[in-house]
């Protein structure tokens, strides 16, 4: 494939749509955040829909849908699946997307949710379901993690989508790369970080930054859970405190259930 | 007669879904509806039982362009519980962040969102094209707005580093004077951007709703007051009070919990309008002076005029940020920004500041292992909608009575709703 043939193997601009679904815009916020390289970006594609930025309507062909936001209604449940007939290529991006995050934490427990936030659930919020991600719906092509996702990482990935590439995304965990920068590591100070059962990638923004990770990338395939709650007895954290904080990115994870 | 229905769905460039329904029968308008469809995500649920440090975190994942305003609210309520003093850097690193998103919500809001209305075009891309100039001095403004939160906070979107008591990680001296130098040569091209949405043209309609913002004896306050006060109803409140003062409430057609001044049932704006109105005398000089320039002081009560006072507030948050950065560099609050040590504690607080769109109160009672009991948030959209429908049919009414075709009142109507700056998944809870 050379470098000006786009996956479906024609040379034309393929066409992209951008989809918001239960989120907090954070994630489109970022790609409009790369101004300098967005243009440079559009200039690849041809952005047909993108509501957050343009009232031109959803048109009924196009090549490659970006997903953000977690499945909370029948009518996304709908959606996405109209979205895997019409695109060949499907990305999700966010924490929302990849693994239900923040709005999955309302997974547990789901059904008497709406009913302590609202006195009478209006209509409008559409007939809701128990959050999930994207991935549990449809196949999904490539993944964009974190939360909010880092916009370079989406531009590699679009790239990667666009263009073909051999890249294997790492399940590795995050310490890894965190013991490499060298800021020393939150559980010898008696201090709770899921870095250590979180996949890496994310070059431990968090902890170069002076704060534990919290596990928006979500939990890494290779995470050896038992582990790491030894790890927390060790240094006096409360085992129930890691599970907890692990729902916050993960609470649709099955892993979690298991071990 | 005829009978006309107005169906707009899903609004384009504003953050959220939204429909809007008008109905006019016989040259009467009928039916004036703002429909939030945007799914629940049922946040106050998920804080519960939950320790206090996770709040903040989960709370700014309601808006990702208002999480500064999210972070720094939580912390507010967390911290008059547990019965906190943060230092004066501290509290200024706040300020930081919350202008900052001013820069990040106001730049986008205008310039992507509002601006093509007033040029007649779909998005703001054509511009790049148009009016290259215009364009990048607008990316740029924004960048600058991330530049600003991910400096002070670590990350344009919801940001790492402010957390109970402080900041996990400052910047260097020199890099708080690079920002000031930055912030400071964009006051030219925001100074000229007032009279750009000055200049354009928009219906002359007054809100007849009531208008709630932060105030201060002395100061244009975001982000350290703690009162809060409704300016037509003159009443202030202490934000500890603010369930007995807003009365929410849920409509039907709408995912929003809806709000109104409590003693006299009105709705009532919230956002750069009402702070304008409330705290004009103490605008930075050259915010004045630019406000000045272009007729907007108080009373003002056409809310298209929002648009006008959120680019005043640009001016504004350059001046008064460029001022903040010079003195962390210099060294001059007291106190370092480190987090301060506390101790747990059960209680209720309320945290309050003004968001970038509004007056946003964070209610919160914890138990004394710190686990939420109780979470109540109420955005500045929450409360906006109730008065947007209100002015909606004021518009409405008197396109009509102009004799206005229906395509045009529904572009106007597009047009004031996104004037409001609504963030509609902000305003489902
Ligand atoms: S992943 Fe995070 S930043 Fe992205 S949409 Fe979801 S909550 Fe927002
Ligand atoms: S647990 Fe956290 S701080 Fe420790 S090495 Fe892993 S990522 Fe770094
Ligand atoms: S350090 Fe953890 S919480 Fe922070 S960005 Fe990386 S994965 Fe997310």
């Amino acid at each position: 494939m050379n470098e000006n043939t786009n996956v479906q193997g024609t040379s034309a601009v393929p066409r992209v749509v951008v989809v918001g679904l239960a989120s907090c815009f954070g994630c489109q916020l970022q790609i409009t955040n790369i101004e300098a390289h967005l243009m440079e970006v559009l200039g690849q594609i041809d952005l047909q829909y993108w509501q957050l930025a343009s009232s031109d309507p959803m048109p009924e062909e196009f090549d490659v849908a970006v997903i953000e936001g977690a499945v909370t209604t029948e009518e996304s449940e709908h959606l996405v699946e109209e979205l895997r007939q019409k695109a060949d290529t499907i990305i999700a991006i966010g924490a929302c997307a990849t693994t239900a995050g923040i709005p999955g934490m309302a997974a547990e427990g789901f059904i008497q949710r709406p009913g302590s936030v609202y006195d009478l659930v209006p209509e409008a919020c559409g007939e809701m379901i128990s959050p999930r991600a994207v991935g549990s719906v449809i196949d999904v092509d490539y993944e964009v993690r974190c939360c909010p996702i880092d916009a370079y990482d989406f531009v590699d990935v679009l790239q990667r989508a666009l263009y073909g590439s051999n890249k294997i995304d790492s399940t590795a965990t995050m310490c890894g790369s965190c013991k490499r920068n060298e800021t020393g590591c939150f559980y010898t100070k008696g201090v709770m970080c899921l870095g250590l059962v979180t996949r890496a990638g994310c070059d431990a923004r968090c902890v170069n930054l002076g704060r534990p990770c919290n596990g928006c990338r979500g939990l890494s395939p290779d995470a050896n859970l038992p582990a790491a709650r030894e790890a927390c007895r060790a240094a006096g954290i409360p085992v129930e405190d890691f599970d907890k904080a692990l729902e916050m990115f993960n609470q649709t994870d099955p892993a979690l259930r298991q071990a | 007669m005829t009978k006309t229905a107005i169906q707009v769905d899903h609004i384009a460039r504003i953050e959220g879904h939204g429909n809007v329904h008008v109905v006019i029968d016989g040259g009467e308008v009928k039916t004036v509806e703002m429909n939030v469809v945007e799914p629940a995500r049922l946040f106050e649920s998920m804080v519960r039982g939950r320790r206090f440090e996770e709040v903040p975190y989960i709370a700014s994942r309601i808006c990702g362009i208002c999480s500064s305003s999210h972070v720094v609210t939580d912390l507010l309520a967390i911290e008059r519980i547990f019965g906190i003093e943060v230092t004066d850097r501290t509290r200024a690193l706040r300020d930081l962040l919350v202008y900052g998103s001013y820069l990040q919500n106001h730049a986008t809001h205008l310039f992507v969102f509002a601006a093509p209305d007033f040029l007649g075009h779909k998005s703001v891309f054509p511009l790049a094209d148009e009016a290259p100039e215009l364009f990048e001095q607008a990316l740029a403004l924004k960048a600058l707005g991330n530049e600003l939160c991910t400096k002070v906070g670590g990350r344009s979107v919801h940001p790492i580093t402010a957390v109970v008591g402080g900041f996990t990680h400052e910047i260097t001296p020199e890099e708080y004077l690079e920002l000031a130098e930055k912030l400071e040569s964009m006051q030219e091209f925001a100074v000229s951007a007032v009279d750009l949405f000055h200049s354009f043209e928009c219906p002359d309609i007054q809100t007849e709703g009531d208008m709630l913002a932060m105030g201060a004896p002395n100061r244009y306050a975001v982000s350290d007051s703690r009162m809060a006060r409704f300016i037509d109803a003159a009443l202030s409140f202490d934000c500890d009070e603010v369930d007995r003062a807003i009365e929410e409430y849920s409509v039907n057609h709408s995912a929003a919990l809806c709000a109104r001044v409590r003693s006299t049932g009105k709705p009532y704006f919230t956002g750069a309008l009402a702070r304008i109105n409330q705290s004009w005398q103490f605008l930075g000089r050259q915010a004045k002076l630019a406000a000045a320039k272009v007729g907007l002081r108080p009373p003002e009560r056409n809310p298209f005029n929002n648009n006008v006072s959120q680019a005043v507030e640009i001016v504004d948050a350059l001046e008064r940020c460029a001022e903040l950065c010079r003195r962390l560099a210099n060294d001059e609050f007291e106190g370092s920004s480190e987090p301060v040590p506390f101790q747990v504690k059960a209680g209720f607080g309320v945290g309050f500041t003004e968001a970038p769109r509004g007056a946003l109160f964070h209610e919160l009672e914890l138990d004394d292992e710190g686990r939420v009991v109780r979470a109540s948030i109420i955005t500045p959209t929450a409360q906006n909608v109730a008065n947007l429908e209100a002015d909606m049919r004021i518009l409405a009414e008197k396109l009509v009575a102009d004799g206005a075709a229906a395509d045009e009142v529904q572009l106007e109507i597009e047009k004031l709703v996104r004037a409001y700056d609504p963030c509609l998944s902000c305003s489902v809870h």
